[in-house]
């Protein structure tokens, strides 16, 4: 009896360190890298902010995409919204699609947002982070650029555009060359 | 005339609704700052000055201003951010693991402690062996030649 229970005891700690062991292997292999410049933009369906329904990443296949990820708390992201604006309607012409990304933010006071810069792109909820966390984001804003095949082209935008703004007209051509 | 008074009564009312704060708030912003995580830096609200905990430090006070309670300002928070907003897993569904793992392993460990304390307390000291009466005697022998 007293050895039953010994080899019953043993088995269950076993049992229990190789299950920590492979949560540990587990979650070593699944952690998110960032997307690779020239590799597949990460795919993502989202709540629309500046409306009903959910846009999904992949439905633009085949339009040169730029997407900006935003916070309505972000002090730079203000100071972008006019020029994103102003490109948007310089660009949609040529069939080139601006998503705004809504991270980590109040939706009110996204909207409230959007309203006050009169934004008019399509833009998207991101509440839990999680699209930003796929696509490696260090905070915002930040800027990626798609090509018409759903890759990643031109360097990515770290910080507000406005400092940058001959990397992101270079990025929206990239987009729209390949 | 009476139901004209009432009818002024009423819009008075509603009027006055929205405009006034909440006179008895079912909950506080210090309760919830140490319920609700900050998304940008992952502490709890009242552990962060980054903006983002800011706003929802505002959102949450506004709401407390309309009256609603700690659970339904939760809800509000969830439905925008994802359960990752909380600092406490929900106690219900496959959460409930993340309170009852610990409190199990705890009575576990105290459980099998309880064992062995009285597993070991139980255990004797090993009997003497058997009496050699050869020395038995060369010992008393010897102690009688002392004496």
């Amino acid at each position: 009896m007293t050895r039953s229970l010994k080899l019953g005891g043993q088995i269950v700690a076993l049992v229990a360190v190789a299950g920590l062991l492979a949560l540990l292997v587990w979650r070593l292999t699944h952690q998110s890298h960032p997307p690779k410049i020239g590799g597949p933009a990460p795919n993502f369906s989202l709540k629309r902010i500046d409306g009903s329904g959910k846009l999904d990443l992949a439905s633009l296949r085949g339009k040169p995409v730029v997407i900006n990820f935003w916070a309505s708390w972000c002090v730079p992201c203000k100071g972008e919204a006019k020029l994103l604006e102003q490109a948007w309607n310089q660009y949609r012409s040529q069939g080139v699609v601006f998503v705004g990304v809504d991270y980590h933010d109040v939706a009110s006071d996204a909207r409230t947002f959007l309203s006050h810069h009169g934004v008019t792109y399509p833009t998207v909820q991101d509440g839990s982070g999680m699209v930003g966390d796929r696509y490696g984001l260090t905070g915002v804003p930040e800027t990626y650029f798609v090509d018409r095949g759903g890759r990643l082209v031109g360097s990515h935008i770290i910080g507000t555009i406005t400092n940058q703004v001959s990397a992101f007209h270079d990025g929206i051509k990239a987009a729209l060359d390949q | 005339m009476i139901l004209r008074v009432l009818a002024v009564a009423a819009a008075a009312l509603a009027l006055a609704g929205p405009a006034a704060a909440c006179a008895q708030p079912k909950t506080s912003l210090s309760f919830l700052e140490g319920q609700i995580m900050c998304p940008t830096c992952h502490t709890t609200l009242d552990m962060s000055e980054a903006p983002a905990a800011q706003q929802i430090k505002a959102q949450i006070a506004k709401r407390i201003a309309q009256c609603w309670t700690a659970r339904q300002i939760e809800n509000e928070l969830v439905a925008n951010f994802g359960q990752g907003i909380l600092a406490a897993p929900p106690h219900k569904g496959f959460d409930l693991l993340a309170w009852w793992l610990p409190i199990g392993g705890v009575l576990a460990g105290a459980a099998l402690l309880a064992v062995g304390v009285w597993r070991w307390s139980r255990t004797r000291p090993p009997e003497d062996g058997p009496v050699d009466t050869e020395m038995d005697a060369r010992i008393d022998e010897l102690l009688a030649g002392m004496d």
